[in-house]
């Protein structure tokens, strides 16, 4: 949508976008796993979304388009930054989680139903995913997109942004397992 | 085919996330009936969505990034290219046939009033602040962090009035542009939940409208213009080259009261 006026222009750009920044400043610090990298996304993300207001179509989730250039900016200059690693390799929560929901005979592994886990460890489990992964969780189940605005913020197909989040929760279960047993709420399951 | 190929995998998430069609889910609950492995997918699918919603801890903003933020959007470039083009479409407007004194005076409009009057956009922030609609930049109690903040970002010195020994403490404020000109914005509440917005911005008290519901009053020496409308009050009064405004709802001679308690 076009605007004539620049401070309407503007005064419209900060009444949309500006709550959905705790969104954003969350979400970036979950991907980024650093406060200043996250702080620096939002400012750029602002900034982009900003520029290119007129290209957003009122009535549509802002905040699917703003993650879209969250994505965009954090995520490409994060990768260009480093490659992060979880605390434990992808293979190794894999085979955790396959010993989890289908334990050997006569041994039900389960989490206790009353282990609640801490929101600290949730946040930690959530770091050990990857980060592929851990973004389609992010946008799904924490962001609460659909698998249609996810897609489009990733800019993935649909069945993509499916298998992630699938693989992804796989390997968060099996981190919040690893948590749970190190609290002992949880028999020891070795892979 | 094995017992594992007949696991229906990610189609367990589909269910969960209720986006099976009707055939495929009956399907997928059969299956569910008569295996374990799969039932206890699904409570892990379960438990790991919910733990992700319920227990993922939501961190505050930093202050800092909200102003950062402000900042960043008002000395951005995007608002020179907006005025050019709205000088092009004023070009077009002479173009098409008014006469150059009225281009003139309609140009001259513009830019007092950046293409909003101040008393009715000190109205229109007044109610975006109330309603959450317009958020702060910068949330503290504190008027001389407040004026920290505005150091070097408002050209003009910003003096962040104290109005805790009225009952009213500071909530905040930020950068904001009013009838098109960067000021300071600073709000307040009371224990009840009212409302008191202040702004400071380069203008004259000579170029409000004085139209029905003004009145102009004088407080040790200092000119007050009242505007009153629908519940709120609106007092102006000038600082130098600048224009303060304060806007408040409710009683109108409180409001006026407290513009006289700060003015210099």
């Amino acid at each position: 949508m076009r605007y004539d006026d620049p401070d309407e222009r503007r005064r419209q750009f900060e009444t949309i976008a500006l709550p959905c920044m705790r969104a954003l400043y969350n979400t970036a610090l979950r991907l980024t796993a650093d406060a200043h990298d996250a702080e620096d996304g939002v400012q750029e993300t602002y900034l982009r979304a900003f520029r290119t207001f007129d290209n957003f179509t009122p009535g549509t989730n802002a905040k699917a388009w703003l993650f879209t250039i969250l994505y965009s900016v954090v995520i490409n200059r994060h990768r260009r930054a480093r490659r992060e690693e979880g605390p434990w390799p992808v293979e190794e929560l894999e085979a955790r989680y396959r010993l989890l929901v289908e334990p050997p005979e006569g041994d039900l592994a389960e989490v206790e139903p009353s282990s609640v886990p801490l929101s600290t460890e949730v946040e930690a489990a959530l770091r050990a995913v990857p980060e592929v992964f851990r973004t389609a969780v992010i946008l799904v189940d924490v962001q609460e997109l659909s698998y249609e605005e996810a897609a489009r913020t990733l800019g993935c197909p649909i069945g993509t942004v499916q298998s992630r989040l699938f693989r992804g929760r796989r390997l968060l279960f099996a981190a919040l397992a690893e948590y749970a047993r190190r609290a002992g709420f949880l028999r020891s399951v070795q892979p | 085919m094995t017992e594992s190929d007949a696991h229906p995998g990610d189609a367990l998430q589909l269910l969960l996330d209720e986006r099976l069609t009707p055939e495929r889910r009956a399907s997928v609950e059969a299956h569910l009936l008569g295996c374990a492995r799969c039932h206890r997918e699904l409570d892990a699918l379960r438990r790991v969505r919910m733990a992700v919603r319920e227990r993922l801890p939501d961190h505050e903003v930093p202050p800092a990034l909200s102003a950062r933020v402000a900042a960043a959007l008002a000395q951005d470039p995007v608002t020179t290219a907006d005025r050019s083009s709205r000088l092009v479409r004023l070009r077009w407007v002479a173009a098409l046939g008014l006469s150059a004194a009225a281009v003139a005076v309609l140009a001259i409009a513009l830019t007092r009033s950046g293409g909003r009057d101040p008393i009715a956009q000190a109205a229109h922030d007044f109610s975006g602040l109330e309603s959450g609609r317009i958020a702060l930049q910068v949330e503290t109690a504190d008027p001389q962090a407040l004026a920290r903040y505005f150091h070097g970002r408002i050209p003009f010195a910003v003096r962040v009035f104290d109005f805790g020994g009225m009952g009213y403490r500071l909530r905040g404020g930020g950068v904001h542009r009013i009838a098109g000109r960067a000021g300071a914005l600073f709000a307040y509440e009371d224990a009840a939940g009212q409302w008191v917005v202040c702004q400071m911005f380069p203008g004259t008290l000579s170029e409000l409208a004085i139209g029905v519901g003004a009145e102009e009053r004088e407080h040790d020496g200092i000119r007050f213009r009242i505007y009153r409308s629908a519940g709120l009050t609106l007092v102006f009064w000038q600082e130098g080259s600048i224009l303060c405004v304060l806007a408040a709802d409710g009683d109108v001679e409180a409001a006026i009261q407290l513009a006289y308690a700060k003015a210099e």
